[in-house]
């Protein structure tokens, strides 16, 4: 039985995306439009005035916003008395100086009134009621002149696009007034009160007794004669005016630090309906409206999505059964049922907000709205109103029963494996877990020991012991008793039991080197493709028998700087790419734990886990007394976390763009079907998108991320994350609007796989050419007006993608060259960085550094002062002091470094062995030895997914102390890499080049 | 002059072989990119037929060299250069991991062989027996076609 046939279980298929019919034109009239909330919202602190800019923005479909017409023929639109305004008002727009997206939205000059705001007099119904995506003929205009708008600067310029939120109900953005994204000025978007000019149609002005002086406060451009200079747009910093000297003239105080991790988009937010970051991020969430505005994005466009991310506390998402009625989805795009759909027709229709179809209600879900056009039962549906949703699937959502969670153990027993302690470890987690395994008691359990031969285990629930059955014909494996070597774990529980706890001394006086990894795999492939499920392998020599069999290779120090090098870096065996490919088309998920202290070639074992959705643990020569603690935790982790099974997973978005690269462990199973056969919390997964339409007419992009999988207990479920991002037309608002985590992440994952096929110089260069480029595209929209000699400019948003990248190029993967890292530990890095959710990588990139010191000696206080304790600092050597301890902890380990100037029978008090580089601070029962131990429990419990194993360097101790911790600290400059400082410098002088 | 048709007979079903072949593959090619198809059926439709179009082509080849037509050796043999390079780094079969994101750059390949196996076609066709005649008459088409013609007149 194969599940998942070509045609399989699909999280929806595109059907028939090639003949989609052209979105009506629906006229407004079958929308009930309007809510009569009042238009104009409380005073708006937060206020920007709109550049004078956004009066160039056309009607859509206008041009694109690069070659905007001269701001005077949209005055002309209006009627002549706003030129004719007071002479109190000065010119109030100069045309803009050089491209339109100049503008410089600045915080509310002081000199200007307040907008006006009369939140007493509702707005009244507005006049436009167009669609969203309908193309609308430039009205606004025309209707425009009745209205007594005009003694102002026209506000209208603010509607320029037809206003497609002015018709309440759909408000895509929940807040409140809506408001109109993609008008070319830089709309604050601010999660604030919403912006007066903001708010569709012109009403509240147009019913106010005139105020003259009032509105110009919309039309106030910053480059408006008589403000007293510029209020910038941008950050920047200042350096050095000698060019070409060495000294940069930077101070390396003033330098933007990611110190405080990671930080949630707030803008991502603006769309209230939007689900959580947590589980979607964009690298902009403003979507280019042509294609030529998206070249001039340097950056990755893209998305990272970590569909399974553990909810916090109270925000779990729901889960809900429409039962026979079917999950309601879209007829044609089948985007399924979220909170930007529209209802109409008294809520007998919806219409899709992916690609504008109206379809049906189904009878028993039909509900009448109100006023507002919302639907009256709006607020006791989830899926009308929150953006991260469960379905539970029915019947056509399965190939195939439900498969029963299923954990297969393929372990290595040779000499290695059991000396280094690994196997009894790994038996005893094991066992330790029987009982928080999901899916009691459905779940699957089967055993393959293997060293030159292969070792299969009758587990049958009849057995007492577990019957021992060896192969050692590896060139033609066969698979003995297929039937019972896969057993019910709660059936069988005694005889698994005794097999894990007979497990270690069964093999304690082996002398077999040997591994024939490739058969073992290829037999355990065998048992698995029945049902799926996941399969652990547990490695601890290069493979040497059988297929698969792999050399040392790697060794080499002439083959880097050559193009050979990246092949070092790809599995060598094309075996492993197919047994992953098979593994992938059998719903088999693999995690790799790979414990040799010698070469293993995780480039090719890695690759298993590469395209089943799995991941790559290494534990560089384990040995049980140290790493005990690191494997446990990790192995029992990966055993009881809540996992997916037989998933496939598609992210759609809205007409006009597409999803056309993914990046991350799993396998394409069609163009935009991403395969994972066993998912968790702790995989995030990247995409990038591209324009398929020069010229967008939409106002706003919306993506759904679909998760279809079956969850242990057995049900299928649907898991959706749905969000919306506005169409600008602004490159300034692209960058206003940039997440930096997320584009860390992508340019992570797009410099590693350039790692796999060219040097690691080239996957450096490319990266910092990346973040040239797009500072060299902002510095350009700004260079005009202001005078920026010496200073290196960047937007807000952006001020830590510099560090970051800085990290990046020195980060595992990509630092240095052949002697810098050790090429086994430079592919699992890589491979786990492939991986990681935003949060995790950015710490793991720019590790956090604190001083523990005080806290340790500190004579009173619980553990209540953490939070003092928590200050990050910068990572650089300035921030160790000789008389401190300090903690560096990247997500994956600790580093303790003890100052040489600490007092020494304070450290023995810790109770710490330096001579051995170990854990083992194991808490004596004094009060700082607790105390230690306690911070290092809660930094961990912030950080689950991993065990940080400590590693312990006292100042000087070398070469420990290089490679723990002065690698790890990126501002400085070490043999042949720049400090932060010339980094600066250096994209400085780039972005300069030639601008 | 039989053994001339012969061999031309050989090398024209050969060249139509070897069309099909390729055609073929773009076919599962273009149905992988509109979902008709999964990507482990097109990955062993494809790579099945790879090694046949290989050695199909170096026989082709080398069937010029052996019974002397160097010009069309020449021509045919820079394909064949390619195929043994590909060959010999393992990159002539299709990875079925990563066949969406070498989707564009295998079909780019494809068609350009499709362009040149077409060339061989109309070579064939109108060049070939005209070489067979003479060496140097290479160079004039209208020989070529007369030749065609008077084979088939003798035949
Ligand atoms: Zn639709």
């Amino acid at each position: 039985m194969r599940p998942f046939l070509s045609s399989g279980p699909v999280a929806g298929r595109p059907d028939g995306d090639g003949v989609r019919p052209p979105p009506p034109s629906a006229p407004g009239s079958a929308m009930p439009f309007a809510s009569p909330r009042p238009m104009a919202g409380p005073p708006v602190p937060g206020f920007r005035p709109s550049p004078v800019v956004g009066f160039t923005d056309q009607i859509r479909p206008g041009p694109p916003p690069s070659h905007a017409p001269p701001t005077s023929n949209n005055f002309q639109q209006f009627s002549a008395p706003q030129y004719s305004g007071p002479p109190t008002n000065p010119p109030i727009r100069t045309p803009p100086v050089g491209p339109p997206n100049m503008n410089m939205a600045s915080p509310m000059p002081p000199n200007m009134p307040p907008p006006i705001q009369r939140p007493g007099v509702p707005a009244p119904t507005p006049p436009l009621t167009f669609r969203p995506n309908s193309q609308v003929p430039p009205q606004p205009y025309a209707q425009a002149p009745p209205q007594p708008f005009a003694q102002g600067p026209p506000q209208p310029y603010a509607q320029g696009p037809p206003q497609p939120y002015a018709q309440g109900p759909p408000q895509p953005f929940a807040q409140g007034p809506p408001q109109p994204f993609n008008q070319g000025p830089p709309q604050p978007f601010a999660q604030g009160p919403p912006q007066p000019y903001a708010q569709g149609p012109p009403q509240p002005y147009a019913q106010g007794p005139p105020q003259p002086y009032g509105q110009p406060a919309y039309a106030q451009s910053p480059s408006q004669p008589g403000m007293q200079g510029f209020v910038e747009d941008f950050s920047s910093l200042s350096l050095g005016a000698v060019p070409g000297s060495m000294d940069p003239g930077l101070d390396s105080k003033a330098l933007p630090r990611p110190l405080e991790g990671d930080v949630e988009p707030t803008v991502f937010n603006d769309m209230t309906m939007n689900c959580s970051p947590k589980y979607m991020r964009l690298t902009t969430s403003a979507i280019p409206n042509s294609q030529s505005l998206a070249s001039r994005w340097h950056l990755p466009l893209g998305a990272v999505v970590s569909p399974l991310a553990e909810a916090s506390e109270g925000e779990e998402v729901p889960i809900l059964n429409f039962g026979s009625a079917g999950i309601i989805r879209c007829r044609r795009c089948r985007t399924y049922i979220n909170p930007y759909i529209t209802f109409t027709d008294g809520g007998r229709k919806w219409r899709c907000n992916m690609c504008a179809l109206l379809n049906d209600v189904p009878g028993d879900y039909v509900a009448p709205l109100d006023a507002t056009g919302r639907r009256i039962d709006a607020d006791q549906r989830p899926e009308l109103i929150r953006g991260s949703i469960e379905f539970v699937a029915p019947t056509e959502y399965m190939v195939r029963a439900p498969m029963p969670p299923l954990y297969f153990f393929l372990i290595d027993v040779s000499v290695s494996a059991v000396r280094s302690g690994m196997l009894e470890v790994v038996a005893q987690t094991i066992k330790s877990c029987l009982d928080e395994i999901p899916g009691y008691p459905r779940t699957q359990i089967g055993f393959i020991t293997f060293d030159s031969t292969i070792h299969f285990y009758n587990m049958k629930s009849t057995l007492t012991q577990p019957q021992m059955m060896v192969v050692s014909d590896v060139d033609d494996i066969f698979v003995p008793l297929p039937d019972d070597l896969l057993v019910n774990l709660s059936e069988s529980r005694n005889v698994v039991e005794s097999f894990l706890d007979s497990l270690p001394s069964m093999f304690q006086d082996t002398v077999n080197v040997e591994s024939a990894f490739g058969p073992a795999l290829k037999a355990a492939y065998m048992v698995m493709s029945q049902l799926g499920g996941k399969l652990l392998i547990f490695q601890n020599t290069l493979p040497s028998i059988g297929l698969g069999r792999l050399r040392l290779r790697g060794e080499d120090p002439r083959v880097y700087g050559t193009d050979k090098e990246a092949s070092l870096r790809v599995p060598e065996d094309p075996f492993y790419k197919q047994m992953a490919a098979e593994c992938t088309k059998y719903q088999i998920g693999i995690n790799v734990y790979a414990f040799s202290d010698k070469y293993t070639d995780i480039a090719s074992l890695g690759t298993l886990s590469k395209y089943t959705g799995g991941q790559v643990y290494y534990y560089p020569s384990f040995r049980s007394t140290i790493h005990a603690d690191k494997l446990r935790h990790e192995l029992a982790r990966d055993l009881t976390r809540e996992t997916a099974w037989e998933a496939v997973m598609r992210i759609r978005c809205g007409k006009g763009v597409k999803f056309n690269s993914y990046h991350g462990n799993f396998m394409l199973r069609s163009t935009d079907l991403i395969a994972l056969p066993a998912v968790d919390c702790d995989k995030a997964f990247a995409m990038q998108l591209g324009l398929e339409e020069t010229l967008l007419t939409t106002q706003t992009v919306y993506f759904q991320v679909a998760l279809l999988y079956t969850a242990s207990c057995g049900e299928r479920r649907i898991r959706v994350h749905t969000a919306a991002a506005p169409v600008v037309s602004d490159l300034g608002e692209m960058y206003r609007r940039a997440d930096t985590g997320a584009i860390v992440s992508v340019l992570s994952r797009l410099a590693i796989e350039k790692t796999l096929s060219s040097k690691l110089e080239d996957a450096r260069s490319y990266l910092q050419m990346k973040i040239v480029k797009s500072l060299k595209e902002y510095r350009n929209l700004y260079a005009v007006q202001h005078r920026l000699a010496g200073r290196m400019i960047y937007p807000e948003s952006l001020k830590y993608l510099p560090s970051y990248g800085l990290a990046l190029s020195k980060s595992m993967p990509l630092r240095g060259g052949h002697a810098d890292a050790l090429l086994d530990e430079r592919c699992a890095v890589g491979s786990t960085m492939m991986t990681l959710p935003v949060k995790s990588l950015l710490k793991f990139l720019y590790p956090s550094l604190i001083r523990v010191d005080e806290f340790l000696l500190k004579a009173s206080s619980p553990d209540a002062d953490l939070k003092n304790v928590e200050k990050r600092l910068p990572l650089t050597a300035e921030s160790l002091d000789a008389r401190g301890v300090f903690i560096l902890d990247d997500g994956l380990r600790f580093v303790i470094w003890i100052g040489r100037m600490f007092p020494p029978e304070l450290a023995a008090s810790l109770n710490i062995d330096f001579a051995s580089d170990l854990s083992q601070v194991n808490g004596s029962n004094n009060e700082m030895s607790r105390r230690l131990m306690g911070l290092l429990k809660k930094l961990r419990e912030s950080d689950p997914a991993y065990y940080q194993f400590c590693h312990l360097v006292r100042q000087g101790e070398q070469p420990k102390e290089g490679f723990y911790v002065l690698s790890n600290l990126i501002e400085d400059q070490t043999a042949g890499t720049n400090g932060y400082v010339d980094w600066i410098a250096q994209i400085h002088r780039q972005v300069q080049q030639n601008a | 002059m039989h053994w001339d048709l012969i061999l031309w007979l050989i090398s024209l079903i050969s060249n139509i072989v070897l069309l099909v072949l390729l055609i073929y593959q773009l076919i599962c090619l273009s149905d992988l990119e509109a979902d008709y198809m999964n990507p482990y059926e097109t990955a062993a439709n494809i790579n099945s037929l790879i090694l046949p179009e290989f050695g199909l082509q170096a026989a082709f080849c080398a069937l010029f060299l052996v019974t002397g037509h160097f010009f069309m050796f020449l021509v045919t043999l820079p394909v064949a250069i390619y195929h043994a390079r590909l060959f010999a780094r393992g990159e002539h079969l299709v990875d079925v991991t990563e066949i969406f994101r070498a989707l564009s750059v295998e079909k780019k390949h494809r068609l350009i062989k499709l362009g040149l196996y077409l060339l061989f076609f109309f070579l064939v066709i109108f060049r070939f027996p005209a070489g067979s005649i003479s060496s140097l008459s290479i160079f004039s088409s209208k020989h070529g076609d007369l030749d065609i013609r008077s084979s088939f007149l003798e035949f």
